[in-house]
């Protein structure tokens, strides 16, 4: 725990102090070309498959997902959007995935580095997906990937995490629906922070 | 230095050799469903031992693995004056996954080095094999999990038979020590895991 905690630490100082690729959190998304949310208004979870996330710590762990579903259906109230159980317009569908990843500082070959220590890091990516539920097509998804090393083993935190990175997601969910929609940002500036 | 510190000193260095050169720090966490009131619950019960395909070898089909689990389990249940249910519903179910994976760390050798020469900085990575055991706790009535606690250490002791009642004992220990008490709400500690 605390190894994790420091090595999260000098993650941090990494990042801040090269601009290496371990960005803390990168978050983008996708609508689909003539989508107007506007004209959708219910929603319902898809069954969840009780899939593999690339972590036993988060595999069929219900505290998680209770957590992940709360703070998504926040941020689809606040927008207006409503659960339903019969017949509803959207379905809503998350999938969350957790993979070791490495960074590696590329020397020239005369160069000795006291400071090039490969970066070792848990990635995890969730992703939201709306999707319509006559036609099943995908209408919008917005995604995040940060670094969650030693997150997981502190339930507060994770929490708190999960919270953030909804919030993050759903920012980016082109609202108000109605009116014209603001010129798409261009990927130089899609959330890098 | 004082004599008693310099003989705690010792034994410590005393016990990271017994532990052969890994000394790596087990870790050990958990997750609490919110709001539990503990006190409900009074006896427990073995999920059948189906799911359990590790896709290792040395757990698979391993009596010794499962008997010092559900062993260092139910010790530790039973000082929380947990009973093990005899007949009819119990209020929890227990369920045990042990999983071994391959993971990667910054070698322990380069470490002291500090300092990387090979161009891609590649020999400070090592990969290592890296065990879970996680253990849910189900509340029976409701079908829901109430707690989840999972330890992470190499699995390179796991040769000796030994070695692993060791592993298993202090990851079960460690682990338990996290499962809330009863009158105590279900609340993590702050800093979330628990203090060695």
């Amino acid at each position: 725990m605390r190894v994790s905690r420091s090595r999260l630490a000098a993650a941090l100082t990494i990042c801040s102090l090269t601009i290496s690729g371990c960005a803390v959190r990168r978050v983008d998304s996708y609508l689909a070309r003539g989508v107007n949310l506007a004209s959708y208004r219910t929603y319902a979870w898809r069954p969840v498959q009780p899939g593999a996330t690339g972590d036993v710590r988060l595999d069929n762990n219900e505290m998680f997902q209770e957590r992940v579903q709360a703070a998504v259906e926040r941020q689809l109230a606040s927008r207006g959007f409503e659960k339903t159980v019969a017949a509803p317009q959207l379905l809503v569908h998350y999938h969350a995935n957790v993979e070791q990843r490495i960074d590696l500082t590329e020397l020239e070959p005369w160069e000795s580095c006291a400071e090039c220590k490969p970066f070792i890091y848990d990635a995890s990516t969730l992703m939201i997906d709306l999707v319509d539920a006559r036609t099943n097509d995908l209408l919008w998804r917005g995604w995040s990937q940060s670094n969650i090393d030693g997150i997981v083993d502190n339930q507060r935190w994770l929490e708190e995490q999960i919270d953030e990175t909804v919030a993050k997601i759903f920012e980016r969910l082109p609202f108000p629906f109605s009116g014209p929609l603001a010129p798409r940002e261009s990927r130089e500036d899609a959330g890098l922070e | 230095m004082s004599r008693h510190s310099y003989t705690a000193a010792l034994a410590i260095g005393l016990a990271a050799i017994a532990a052969g050169c890994a000394v790596t720090s087990m870790n050990v966490s958990s997750h609490v469903r919110r709001g539990l009131d503990i006190g409900q619950y009074s006896t427990y019960a073995w999920a059948p031992a189906d799911a359990l395909p590790t896709g290792d070898p040395r757990l698979d089909q391993n009596p010794y693995f499962q008997d010092y689990v559900q062993g260092a389990v139910e010790k530790q249940l039973a000082s929380r004056g947990m009973l093990a249910s005899r007949a009819g519903t119990p209020d929890l179910l227990l369920h045990y996954h042990a999983s071994i994976d391959t993971r990667i760390d910054v070698s322990r050798s380069e470490r002291e080095y500090e300092r990387c020469h090979s161009s891609d900085c590649s020999s400070w990575v090592e990969r290592y094999e890296a065990g879970t055991l996680v253990i849910d706790v189900v509340d029976t009535r409701a079908n829901l999990l109430i707690w989840r606690g999972w330890a992470q250490d190499s699995v390179e002791a796991f040769e000796n038979r030994d070695r692993m009642r060791q592993k298993v004992t202090e990851a079960v220990r460690r682990m338990m020590a996290t499962f809330p008490r009863a009158g105590s709400d279900a609340r993590p500690p702050a800093h979330g895991g628990e203090q060695p």
